[in-house]
């Protein structure tokens, strides 16, 4: 049953821009599979390790960045550069978590927050490095062949599978947390600290894996937003809004579920993307209004409640409760 | 012999001595009773010892090794595990996820850590709710659970923080003999509790603490009829009466 579901789900994600090729339907696509990476890296910290972030912008932004930077200065490759956008967001989510995870709960959440605004005015004021507030630019990219035939850059579809390949990985990444060790030491974390310190887990050292871990994600999926759409201003990846949008993501899909981000990011991001048309910032007036009825009635998530029914009605036992 | 020795240990909170020298030695195989009145101290000295609080001064040494100064995760490993005098279970998870979480600790695998943790369940009697939510206990079987949390660690020491409190003589009784056992079963144990019951029945010697001061180390039976415990549980007065002169 899992297995079929999983085959389909994976012939589906292969196939949709085939079968569908309108340039808007792509596009959707592509944002729904970035927003799942990064609703995926905030399920890792916010939903597993219960830790909740207010500026993981901090690391779509240190990504994209990244990528942008190597590409017009030093001429790296993108495809390495997105890597390398997400091993960069790494290095920063260090020092951070060294320093943020000394405060516990709100504290923790609002010195995120801080941190992100920092960031954010630093790379609108390091004129040199980031170009400040005017941002940096593509016009081209490279020339990559794939099996002979070059791959044109100004359709969707290359970048279509490109995204698609970074969302199976964090899932496949969400479901290794899930699985190990690590997965059941955050959810201790996530329940009390105290009580996880008596037992003999280093939760400082933890907490820093699981925020190196989703920087990661998050820099990877900033990498490829700074090469699918060849723009970033520190407004448009350092912004709370984005961090935000993250956390509604994560939310309504199911915290500390594998596939919940993917369920959150297609209904929300469809949702959006359909509204941004006729007003700027609208999604998040949708976003928000879904978050409280999730709060309020699916405090599991759209998918946490949703497997609940599957599972009811093939009669299997045990709920959905996380990894442990 | 000397398992844990724990020396001048001192700790302030501003002007207020919550712990002051206190010096105390926990042989092997040993039930050492620690008892007080409230705010005696005794919640503090479990903080200083598991290293959820530095002392201004002092040392605990485990089997030679000063561990003063060890995050609390790295006392548990070198071997003293504690219990929470509020209960502290990871409420939503179930019971043998709980334990599993503490046996992951010598387990990387899970299969090996949950085969462990029932064992350990087993041993606190609370195998047949392994598949319950933490937050769905009694008080009294969450308070073995945070016993079992601790013995999954493999502690050497184990520091019981009132494990009697709130439950009911029945409970009281049950909870007794499963102390007696784990000792048995070769762990020392440090026990903090109010129910004077419970430790005299079961403990081999007894540590009294008053303002944060060692007043008294001494068996059981000698405890309950020592002048200076009496007059630091119910005041002078009290003294007089034992002694016979009329106070009212």
């Amino acid at each position: 049953m899992k297995k079929i579901a999983i085959i389909v789900g994976l012939i589906i994600l292969g196939i949709a821009p085939i079968v569908f090729p309108s340039p808007f339907f792509v596009h959707l696509m592509i944002m729904v599979l970035m927003w799942t990476v990064l609703g995926a890296a905030w399920n890792i910290l916010g939903g597993f390790a219960g830790q909740v972030s207010f500026g993981h912008a901090t690391f779509l932004g240190a990504g994209a960045y990244t990528t942008m930077i190597l590409y017009l200065k030093l001429g790296v490759d993108p495809w390495y550069g997105i890597i390398l956008g997400g091993i960069v967001a790494v290095l920063i989510s260090l020092p951070i978590g060294l320093i943020c995870f000394r405060l516990r709960g709100p504290y923790f959440a609002l010195s995120t927050l801080a941190v992100a605004e920092i960031i954010r005015l630093v790379a609108l004021n390091w004129e040199s490095l980031t170009n400040g507030p005017v941002g940096l630019l593509i016009t081209t990219l490279p020339q990559v062949s794939l099996g002979g035939s070059p791959i044109n850059w100004e359709s969707k579809t290359p970048f279509y599978y490109i995204i698609a390949v970074i969302a199976l990985g964090a899932i496949v990444m969400t479901l290794f947390v899930a699985r190990t060790r690590l997965g059941a030491y955050l959810l201790a974390l996530r329940e009390d600290i105290d009580s996880a310190e008596s037992i003999g887990i280093n939760t400082l050292q933890t907490r820093v894996v699981a925020l190196a871990l989703s920087a990661f994600l998050a820099g990877t999926a900033g990498g490829f937003y700074a090469m699918y759409f060849r723009y970033v201003d520190p407004d448009a990846v350092f912004s709370i809004g984005l961090s935000v949008e993250m956390v509604f993501i994560a939310v309504v899909g199911g915290l500390t579920t594998v596939v919940g981000p993917l369920v959150g990011a297609m209904f929300l991001v469809t949702l959006g993307e359909s509204f941004r048309e006729h007003f700027l910032v609208g999604h998040l007036i949708f976003y928000g209004f879904f978050m409280m009825l999730a709060i309020r009635y699916m405090p599991d998530g759209v998918w946490g409640r949703l497997s609940v029914l599957i599972k009811k009605i093939y009669t299997k036992k045990g709920t959905n409760h996380g990894a442990a | 012999m000397v398992l844990l020795d724990v020396e001048g240990l001192t700790k302030s909170f501003g002007g207020l001595k919550a712990i002051s020298n206190l010096s105390f030695q926990v042989n092997e195989g040993e039930i050492l009773g620690l008892i007080g009145p409230n705010g005696a101290g005794k919640t503090t000295a479990f903080n200083l010892i598991a290293g959820f609080m530095p002392p201004n001064s002092g040392k605990v040494i485990l089997e030679g090794e000063d561990v003063v100064g060890l995050k609390p995760y790295a006392i548990t490993r070198k071997g003293i595990a504690r219990t929470f005098q509020i209960v502290k279970p990871f409420r939503k998870l179930t019971v043998l996820e709980n334990v599993t979480l503490a046996s992951f600790l010598r387990f990387s695998a899970r299969k090996e850590a949950e085969a462990e943790a029932h064992k350990v369940l087993e041993r606190v009697e609370l195998a047949e709710k392994a598949t319950s939510f933490a937050s769905d206990l009694t008080l009294s079987e969450q308070k073995r659970l945070e016993i079992a949390r601790a013995l999954a660690t493999n502690p050497k020491v184990l520091l019981l923080d009132e494990p009697m409190g709130g439950l009911n003589p029945t409970e009281i009784d049950h909870a007794s003999i499963l102390v007696r056992e784990i000792c048995k079963g070769g762990v020392t144990i440090i026990w903090v509790e109010h129910v004077l019951k419970a430790i005299m029945n079961s403990c081999h010697r007894v540590i009294v603490i008053h303002h944060g001061e060692k007043i008294a180390d001494m068996p059981p039976e000698q405890v309950v009829t020592n002048p200076v415990v009496i007059e630091a549980y119910l005041g002078k007065k009290a003294k007089k009466y034992e002694e016979g002169e009329q106070t009212c």
